[in-house]
């Protein structure tokens, strides 16, 4: 890896070390978590729609799935929390990849709208499944994971707002350098060739329905996870937490970010949550704010906040990519 | 029994023909765009919302809400079509535009969740009430005839217009070939702007019939919309005909899952019926159907 | 492995065989009962007037429509139910007619992305890059510079591919093609918009692929270019065979005259 991205990695472990240090009461740590999971979903959207280029608007079914799983296998079969998310990350990565298997020869408009109805399906079956998912009362008293004793350390409790958001942030940024190690390698060529255009990368012996799969699969795995840490971190889980509108904000902040270059959405996915917090007493503006940056960015500046950046200091280390990675501003 | 399976049928008709008029305006941008307006939901609530305050507050005449309902969406259509499709159109990006409609739907739909609030308006118009009797026990109510009646005439109107005047012929053009059809003389952009204000009317009549059968909340139209969807893809995108047998097809699926199965999962049913369309009728990466320039 | 691997000395059986291939579309018998024969090393032009079903027949071959009727061999392998992909794998390559070049990406990683089958990574390595995947992006690297050399490119590599002048945009569409290492190169109207000058240059590369052991088949309407390298001629009109022969026998045959002015 050069340099320049080992320090961006540096960096972004000490920010989030100092975090905690910074916010010290648990509303606002909370805050730092939440923004730590929707950098999970908004990664794993773009790995999907903005290196394979499918226009996924079903990702919160699989958020959704992964919170359901975890949260199910726990409390209903005991299985310990680490083995819940691990299944609960291959369940939505198998929907995931379901999901692109049905839709794999569906172009752009046909594939927006199957994953939308996947979406609502998936919505309803958790509202009515009464029996599995006790509906729209919801399910409470979920704990957050097990705390660890490590030898000579005093146990590190997840109930403490500070630990878990280490955890979960170290784990997004876990996940964004492993989606970005795929990416830079000859993957990443694979998907950014089916996004530019899926005839000629099959004549170069790019098998794009495999690919489109393997996106989805990943991409969702990721949502999956995000969702048993939601779970965790709420304690309590109710199917509208999963509407369609979840994917709406979550491509919002992929598009506002700068689809196709995993930074962007990250950054998206920070200004989107943290801003509304920010702008206290425009709390209900939230939405509004959403649709109305997503309307002028994709009018405007469709490269969103990585094109910006792009624009200001062409020369940004660590944002600009090698050469196969660049977009045209 | 059979007379409930009646009523429901009526039902059925009813929310049927509701469906198809939203769904028009979805497969007749479809079909000349190849683009969808992801914001034709919120012009249905906003339809609705206009004929409910036309009504109530400036104590207008019902029908000729529907009139104003139909005027606010040609303007939202025209608004829509100007500032997002028009401009995006010269960057030749597929999906951005869709993107681009999302936002505004996000918008619109909180914008009129702040103003409105979320608790539904109880929309009455003075037909809602009466109710005339028809043989075998069943009964529809002065509002669901008067929506197959309006709804009936509207489409019957398009359909004419489609096939068998001269700008109706010019959309069918646009809609196959749109640079050929720009060198014989017609305007594509203008047809393009016609196309949307004709589909966007068609949205906020729909809404504004609708208003006194549905919950009216800000997301009214987000109930019909994914609907619409549906409809659109079982019958085909761009078709006027299919759009037309689906949409009854699904308010009449939609009426006797309701009776006859569980009210909460008409979403389901009709989405997987979707689903099902898609698997047997996918299109392939190359349209098959027609020869593509590759 | 070489940018431009000398084919060995081949048997005598021809590389690519079709049988009674049909295509339709709605009611358009874009191809009907055409059968052709290809052998190794040669250079095979197939012409005819506009519509005649070409770009149709080339579109079959290389897997991107399949037949309603008929069989494909590739050097003895059977082409049915093949996906456009794994007969890439098989050595058979395309250029298009429209072009369809990675427009946001920059001339080298077109040719990169072309690469695809030839990387040998562990697949750990995809995600912890070591030893062997920084030797496969280095050779990837140079093969591709090799390519880009080849047409003539070297200098832009590192330029956007949508700002390259059309002419070398045909040239990218050919070093991707050539990426694959095919031993079948199909080329679709690789003349169309070129000036003499690069008409020039594209006809010395396709010579040289031959001499270098590919076959290439070549669908032009640049009757020129086509009588002088090709060494067999097919002309198709209305989806069907018309005449197969060298091109001085081409030249003189009055069906094909007839097809060319009398329609």
């Amino acid at each position: 890896m050069y340099s320049g991205r080992r320090v961006g990695y540096l960096i972004a472990a000490a920010v989030i070390a100092l975090l905690p240090l910074i916010f010290q009461d648990s509303y606002w740590r909370t805050n730092l978590t939440v923004c730590a999971i929707t950098v999970m979903l908004a990664i794993g959207l773009d790995f999907i729609l903005g290196y394979a280029g499918q226009l996924n608007l079903g990702h919160c079914a699989f958020y959704g799935i992964g919170a359901y799983a975890s949260t199910l296998l726990i409390t209903r079969l005991g299985v310990p929390f680490w083995i819940a998310f691990a299944c609960a990350i291959a369940l939505a990565g198998a929907a995931g990849m379901a999901l692109a298997m049905f839709a794999v020869r569906l172009r752009g408009h046909y594939l927006a709208i199957a994953s939308l109805a996947f979406a609502v399906i998936v919505h309803q079956v958790l509202l009515n499944w009464i029996s599995l998912t006790q509906g729209p009362l919801g399910i409470y008293g979920i704990r957050p994971p097990p705390p660890i004793a490590l030898p000579g350390l005093p146990v590190i409790s997840f109930a403490n707002a500070g630990n878990m958001f280490y955890l979960v942030a170290g784990f997004a940024l876990l996940f964004y350098f492993l989606l970005d190690q795929i990416l830079r390698s000859p993957i990443g060529e694979a998907l950014t060739a089916i996004r530019e255009d899926e005839v000629s990368a099959a004549s170069f012996g790019i098998n794009c329905a495999g690919w489109k799969v393997f996106a989805f699969g990943i991409g969702s795995a990721v949502a999956g996870a995000a969702g048993a840490f939601y779970a965790s971190l709420v304690g309590t889980l109710v199917p509208d937490a999963f509407i369609i509108t979840e994917s709406f904000t979550i491509l919002a902040m992929v598009i506002v970010g700068g689809m196709g270059t995993l930074l962007g959405p990250v950054c998206g996915a920070i200004l989107l949550t943290v801003l509304p917090e920010l702008l206290r007493g425009f709390g209900d503006l939230r939405l509004v704010l959403y649709g109305a940056a997503l309307t002028l960015v994709v009018l405007f500046m469709p490269g969103g906040m990585a094109q910006a950046a792009r624009l200001i200091r062409p020369r940004l280390p660590g944002v600009r990519a090698k050469l196969l990675h660049d977009r045209a501003a | 029994m059979l007379a409930v399976a009646v009523q429901q049928a009526i039902n059925g008709v009813v929310f049927g023909s509701l469906y198809v008029l939203v769904a028009l305006g979805l497969t007749l941008i479809y079909g000349v765009l190849v683009q969808i307006n992801f914001a034709h939901a919120d012009i249905v609530t906003i339809g609705a919302f206009a004929a409910y305050f036309f009504t109530y507050t400036l104590g207008g005449n019902y029908v000729a809400s529907i009139g104003v309902a139909l005027l606010i969406g040609a303007a939202l259509g025209w608004l829509i079509n100007a500032s997002i499709f028009a401009p995006l159109r010269e960057r030749g990006s597929e999906l951005l535009p869709l993107i681009a409609t999302i936002g505004v739907s996000v918008l619109l739909q909180n914008a009129m969740l702040l103003w409105f609030g979320p608790i539904p308006y109880s929309f009455d118009s003075p037909y809602s009430n009466q109710v005339i009797r028809l043989p075998g026990g069943t009964f529809i109510t002065l509002q669901n005839l008067i929506i197959i009646a309006v709804s009936t005439v509207t489409i019957a109107l398009l359909y004419g217009f489609m096939r068998f005047t001269f700008m109706g012929k010019a959309l069918r053009a646009v809609a196959q070939d749109r640079e050929t059809a720009g060198l014989m003389g017609i305007n594509p952009n203008a047809l393009i702007m016609l196309t949307f204000v004709i589909a966007s009317a068609l949205a906020g009549m729909g809404g504004a019939m609708l208003g006194p059968i549905l919950v009216l909340t800000p997301f009214a139209g987000t109930s019909v919309i994914v609907k619409a969807f549906a409809i659109v893809i079982i019958g085909g995108f761009g078709n006027v005909a299919g759009t037309i047998i689906a949409g009854l097809l699904v308010g009449l699926i939609e009426s006797y899952t309701t009776q006859f199965i569980n009210p909460g999962l008409t979403d389901i049913v009709v989405f997987t019926l979707l689903l099902a369309v898609l698997a047997l009728r996918p299109t392939g990466l190359i349209a098959e159907k027609r020869e593509e320039n590759v | 492995m070489t940018v431009l691997p000398e084919i060995a000395a081949a048997p005598a059986e021809p590389l690519f065989r079709a049988e009674g291939l049909h295509k339709r579309f709605g009611g358009v018998h874009a191809v009907r009962d055409l059968s052709l024969t290809i052998s190794r090393a040669a250079i095979f032009a197939i012409i005819g007037p506009n519509g005649a079903g070409k770009s149709t027949l080339l579109n079959l071959m290389s897997g991107l429509y399949a037949p309603d009727a008929g069989r494909m061999t590739f050097d003895g392998r059977d082409l049915s139910a093949m996906p456009a992909h794994r007969r890439a794998r098989l050595g058979l390559a395309r250029t298009f007619q429209k072009i369809r070049l990675f427009r946001h990406l920059s001339v080298l990683a077109n040719v990169v992305a072309a690469l695809h089958i030839h990387h040998a990574i562990p697949a750990w390595q995809y995600v912890f890059h070591g030893r062997a995947f920084a030797r496969d992006h280095a050779r990837a690297r140079e093969q591709a510079m090799k390519l880009l050399a080849f047409v003539g490119l070297e200098q832009r590599a590192a330029a956007l591919a949508a700002s390259l002048p059309y002419g070398e945009q045909r040239m990218l569409e050919l070093a991707r093609a050539l990426a694959t290492a095919p031993r079948l190169l199909l080329v679709d109207e690789p003349a169309a918009g070129l000036n003499a000058a690069e008409v020039e240059r594209l006809i010395e590369r396709i010579r040289l692929l031959r001499e270098r052991g590919m076959t290439v088949i070549v669908v032009e309407h640049n009757m020129d270019l086509v009588m002088e390298i090709a060494d067999r001629v097919l002309v198709m009109d209305y989806g069907q065979y018309l005449f197969e022969g060298i091109p001085a026998e081409v030249q003189a045959n009055p069906a094909v005259i007839a097809a060319y002015l009398g329609a």
